[in-house]
């Protein structure tokens, strides 16, 4: 490995003593506290926590879905906080990729209008190679002119994730991507997430719950509480499932 | 269950808001319109009692003429002689005799005051001294004594500016003379009688100047104390002359309350069917919501049905929400209907037509019935969608059950092609086959033509919706594909939300192009028919008029060439009353053109003749030398020799008789217009500066050339219509409500998938943008079917009334675009609240909605 050929570690994103806090007082909830983390690129992150840790908050932050009550989180480097929603929903338009656990896809347009959303919404023409070698990385060739009410879920995610692609993103974030699908589905969608990002380049943070997801991914970040409690790089099944084991449900 | 629905109308008040916004609007038009009419009725009334309050028997000629449609009974005068008679009889405290006609003052700026022909008519009296028999008070001044003396009523020399003392030029039969106001009179305690201006003169005077010397309109008698007025009309009868007869003060009240209440009521069900409509696109826009909440609630119905609910109990639990809101709705809509009603008011005088009224009368029927309608309204339109909430199956709890939104079953081309033909048969059979009730076969068709349509709706929404947002999806990219998209994504809905759009689109479209046809076709005629150069109107009613000196004097004018007075009175002929038009015989050919086929024009100089149309001539058998049987008011019943059959009859109508005959069988002579065609070489300034020199000094007369004719004509068509288009703009509004709730519906079912394109990137605008462009081509699509569906309507009328002058069908192009544009528009509005909702709606939120 020489420093010539490979690219110097940057961060896509970040979060700097991030905090969402909900009411006040003794009915005060800290669903994020002072948070701070960096999301290095072109590698794949997964968030897990058990339920009410603020991995979805965290997440939700971080793509400019939500707003913190106080810190700072970053997208390249924009500062979130700084943005008009205007600039924001801009910024999510070409700069995230999103692939939810249901609901991805708009249900009057066909898969492959669906896929070019983004662009077609910033009034750009997508560029054709492009869009042919995540159809063919997707596999989904046959079905481009399908609507979402015609294709099985597995199909539908795999549209949500050449979406997210499409647009070449500075990072892609899901949302238990894999929650609602059958275990061989959910593998086909994690690969072509790991393959995005091990030959494509692509940023990737993942929130899911589930030990076989986060193996996908290149380190895992435990929540709990709000806080970030523990890491883990290079994770398998077993060691992540052994550590949540250790938040004791 | 009772405690569900409770709690589900609660949950949904903002929902079932618009739904009772709709039947509210339909139900006060119709109760405001029932307590106007019962107003206007009532006022009328009090009018006639208070007339007739001292007054216990009335003499007048037994024989009376029926005009026709709101032209009530005209008699001839009774002859003065008769008076002494009846205060000679047993029991008669006192007699007079009353003289009524056509007076009408002049302002001081020369403008003749008031308009008999659209407004409250200009009444000349003879003042009574016995105040039993005199409903005038005088509130200043002295009552007339001399051939200059007049008594005006206290409205017109308040709002006139003149007192006692002054001149004041009066308009009568024996031209425009001056007068002294001797004094100032009150009618009971109102300053004058429903607007009517009043020209009071002593008995004389008035016999002279309104046409009548030597006779009494009637004769009114008081009775000693003591008799009864039946008792007093008998012993007055067995007094009088052949022909006529004695009238108790209650009966002749009563005859003249039940006249006015049937222009009144035809007045009323012309308004009503204006409500009718407003509630029947209410019925769309209830069935759309309804179905909209059944659809989103089918999962809360499937899991009743599952722990145990009936289908029965479902089906009433939504038909109690549908009651209970209709009943609310119905309740308030009473209340504003009130409101309406002086509303109502204000638009008709507006538009020229002065309605008197004071107060507002409240008869029950006017709450009950529109509460009844919009309670059955809004259940009617509520069943249907009721009855699909209680067929989804149980199962539907727990998985989602496919519903078909496409709408393109058979079943449903099937129905709505039957209902579109019975409609279109009725229409038919209603315009052409001319049954009695006409009017409710062809309402009744329209009804189903709309109601055809839009079953069929659906199978043509989605085509339409594609070709109409073509250009949207070109020209607003992403926004422009999701709205064509989504307008064609639920075709019933889409149809259904267009389909109330439709209806009122439509009946403005047949009005514009029925306005246009019939504006051509009057111009037509005027322009064949009318061949002098100058019209002098007088704009009176069947009273009134230009005193005949006018014409005398228009003759004597050298610029002038021909002179042709027109006069009208009220007559039956062959049984039927209609309104018949004498002219002068020789001049009359020259200045119109009635399309002499037989016979001549000229044989109308000899009395006891006539001229008919020669179609009319043919129904009825007639040819030229037989006898038409014709009863006058003043004359009673005549045989007229037809000398001419003509084949032009919208000039005069079917029947035209001579000023010989004419005067030979009225009693009082007013020119209702004068034609005047100029000498050769006479240019067309010259000409009207030489007729203005004499009919300057009558100010009731308007000069007008052939155009300035037409468009008088013209013009009181246009004043009607508008304010029927007004009138129907109340459904449109509605309509539009309805749109704007469908879409508002819409969002809300569609708010993950809101939320899911916020997230991806689409700005707010975007969003507002998709919405407006769904609302605009939903409006066009509603604006399309009601353009088509009007112009059917437009050319099938003109058709049917093709024989009786309307001979162009003429599409006004301009104001159909209007329409289209002002559709356009209003889909852009209606979007507004609704766009904003969606693109306000908080991302995370949606995105994670249930």
């Amino acid at each position: 490995m020489t420093a010539a050929t490979t690219a110097p570690p940057t961060i896509a994103a970040r979060a700097v003593d991030a905090s969402k806090i909900y009411g006040k007082g003794d009915t005060e909830v800290r669903a994020l506290d002072g948070v701070t983390v960096d999301f290095p690129a072109h590698a794949f992150t997964a968030i897990m926590g058990p339920s009410g840790s603020g991995k979805s908050t965290l997440m939700q932050c971080v793509a400019g879905l939500d707003t913190l009550t106080s810190g700072q989180v970053f997208i390249g480097d924009a500062d979130l906080s700084s943005l008009s929603e205007k600039q924001l929903t801009l910024l999510r338009r070409d700069k995230i990729g999103f692939v939810f656990q249901a609901f991805n896809l708009v249900p009057t347009l066909t898969a492959e209008e669906n896929i070019t959303l983004p662009m077609d919404l910033a009034g750009r023409k997508p560029d054709a190679a492009w869009l042919n070698q995540i159809v063919t990385t997707v596999g989904l060739g046959d079905r481009l002119h399908h609507r979402p009410s015609e294709l099985s879920g597995g199909q539908q995610q795999r549209v949500a994730v050449a979406r997210a692609l499409a647009s070449r993103p500075e990072i892609i974030f899901g949302d238990e991507p894999t929650g609602n699908l059958d275990s061989r589905a959910g593998a086909e969608i994690l690969t072509f997430l790991r393959d995005a990002v091990k030959q494509m380049g692509q940023t990737v943070v993942m929130v899911t719950h589930d030990p076989v997801a986060a193996a996908y991914s290149d380190h895992v970040l435990f929540l709990a509480d709000g806080k970030i409690v523990d890491r883990m790089d290079e994770p398998t099944a077993d060691r992540v499932l052994d550590r949540i084991k250790q938040f004791g449900h | 269950m009772l405690h569900v629905t409770w709690k589900g109308l609660l949950a949904h008040k903002i929902r079932l808001a618009t739904t009772a916004i709709a039947v509210l609007i339909g139900v006060a038009f119709m109760a405001g319109t029932l307590v106007l009419t019962a107003t206007i009725g009532s006022t009328f009334d009090g009018l006639y009692k208070d007339i007739n309050a001292g007054t216990d028997v009335v003499v007048r000629q037994a024989q009376s003429v029926s005009g026709g449609q709101g032209f009530g009974e005209t008699r001839a005068a009774v002859d003065a002689s008769v008076l002494p008679t009846v205060q000679a009889v047993a029991g008669v405290r006192v007699a007079q005799g009353n003289v009524s006609g056509y007076a009408q003052y002049v302002d001081k700026n020369g403008k003749a005051i008031g308009n008999p022909n659209r407004g409250a008519p200009t009444l000349g009296f003879a003042w009574s001294d016995d105040p039993s028999l005199n409903p005038l008070r005088l509130a200043s001044g002295s009552a007339p004594t001399g051939p200059t003396d007049v008594v005006m009523d206290k409205a017109t020399a308040d709002k006139y500016g003149f007192a006692v003392g002054e001149q004041v030029t009066v308009l009568t039969q024996t031209g425009a003379n001056q007068y002294t106001v001797s004094g100032i009179a009150r009618f009971g305690n109102v300053d004058s009688p429903l607007g009517a201006t009043l020209a009071v003169f002593d008995t004389s005077t008035a016999q002279q100047v309104l046409g009548l010397p030597g006779k009494y309109s009637d004769i009114a008698a008081a009775a000693e104390p003591g008799i009864s007025q039946e008792e007093l009309a008998q012993r007055v009868q067995a007094a009088l002359p052949d022909g006529l007869e004695a009238v108790t003060g209650k009966a002749l009240t009563s005859e003249q309350q039940s006249q006015t209440r049937k222009v009144v009521s035809s007045f009323s069900t012309f308004l009503l069917v204006f409500a009718v409509v407003a509630l029947f696109v209410g019925c769309f826009l209830i069935y759309n919501t309804f179905s909209i909440i059944v659809a989103q609630r089918s999962r809360e119905m499937a899991l009743l049905r599952a722990i145990g609910a009936s289908r029965r109990q479902v089906l009433s639990s939504v038909l109690i929400e549908a009651l209970l809101t209709g009943l609310f709705a119905s309740v308030v809509g009473v209340v504003v209907g009130m409101g309406v009603a002086v509303g109502l008011r204000s638009l008709l005088s507006a538009f020229g037509f002065g309605i008197p009224a004071t107060g507002l009368t409240i008869e029950p029927n006017a709450i009950v019935v529109p509460i009844l309608v919009g309670v059955l309204i809004t259940l009617a339109s509520a069943f249907f969608p009721a009855r699909k909430a209680s067929k989804v199956p149980p199962v539907a709890a727990m998985r989602s059950v496919q519903t078909d939104d496409s709408g393109r079953s058979v079943a449903r081309m099937v129905v709505g092609a039957l209902i579109l033909a019975l409609g279109v048969l009725q229409l038919f059979i209603g315009l052409f086959a001319k049954p009695d009730n006409a009017l409710a076969v062809v309402g009744g068709g329209a009804v189903f033509t709309f109601l055809g349509v839009a079953v069929l709706g659906p199978v043509i929404a989605r085509p339409v919706a594609r070709v109409i947002g073509w250009p949207i999806a070109r020209l607003r990219a992403m926004p422009g594909v999701l709205a064509r998209d989504n307008a064609m994504r639920n075709p019933k809905r889409t149809a259904s939300t267009a389909a109330a759009l439709m209806i009122g689109v439509g009946l403005v479209a047949f009005i514009l192009i029925f306005w246009a046809s019939a504006t051509d076709s009057i111009r037509g005629v005027v322009d064949k028919g009318f061949v002098g150069d100058f019209v002098v109107q007088s704009n009176a009613g069947l009273q009134g008029g230009l005193p005949p000196e006018v014409a005398t004097q228009l003759k004597a004018l050298p610029q002038v060439g021909t002179v042709a007075e027109t006069r009208v009175t009220v007559a039956e002929v062959a049984g039927s009353g209609t309104a018949l038009f004498g002219v002068d015989p020789a001049a009359y050919g020259s200045i119109a053109d009635l399309q002499v086929r037989q016979g001549s024009l000229d044989g109308l100089s000899q009395p006891g003749t006539i001229a008919v149309y020669d179609q009319t001539a043919k129904d009825k058998g007639w040819a030229i030398g037989d006898t038409v049987p014709v009863t006058f008011p003043a004359t009673g019943p005549q045989e007229l020799k037809v000398v001419a059959l003509f084949h032009d009859q919208n000039i005069a109508g079917s029947y035209v008789i001579g000023l010989p005959t004419y005067e030979a069988n009225t009693q009082v002579q007013f020119d209702y217009a004068v034609y005047v065609k100029l000498a050769p070489g006479v240019s067309a300034a010259d000409g009207r500066a030489a007729i203005e020199t004499v009919t300057d000094a009558y100010p009731n007369a308007q000069v007008q050339d052939k155009v300035e004719f037409a468009d008088s004509i013209v013009g009181q068509v246009t004043s009607l219509l508008l304010f029927v288009i007004v009138l129907l703009l109340l459904a449109v509004v509605i309509a539009l409500i309805g749109i704007a709730n469908t879409l508002a519906l819409s969002i809300f079912e569609r708010t993950r998938e809101i939320g899911l394109l916020r997230a991806v990137g689409m700005t707010r605008s975007q969003v507002r943008s998709a919405v407006r462009w769904e609302s605009v081509i939903i409006a066009l699509l509603g604006t399309a079917l009601g353009l088509v569906i009007g112009l059917f309507f437009g050319w099938a009328l003109i058709r049917a009334l093709a024989d009786q002058g309307f001979d162009s069908f003429s599409i006004p192009f301009v104001w159909l675009v209007v329409v289209v544009v002002v559709a356009f528009l209003s889909g852009v509005g209606a979007a507004i609240f609704p766009a904003r909702r969606a693109s306000n709606l908080n991302v995370l939120d949606a995105i994670s909605s249930e």
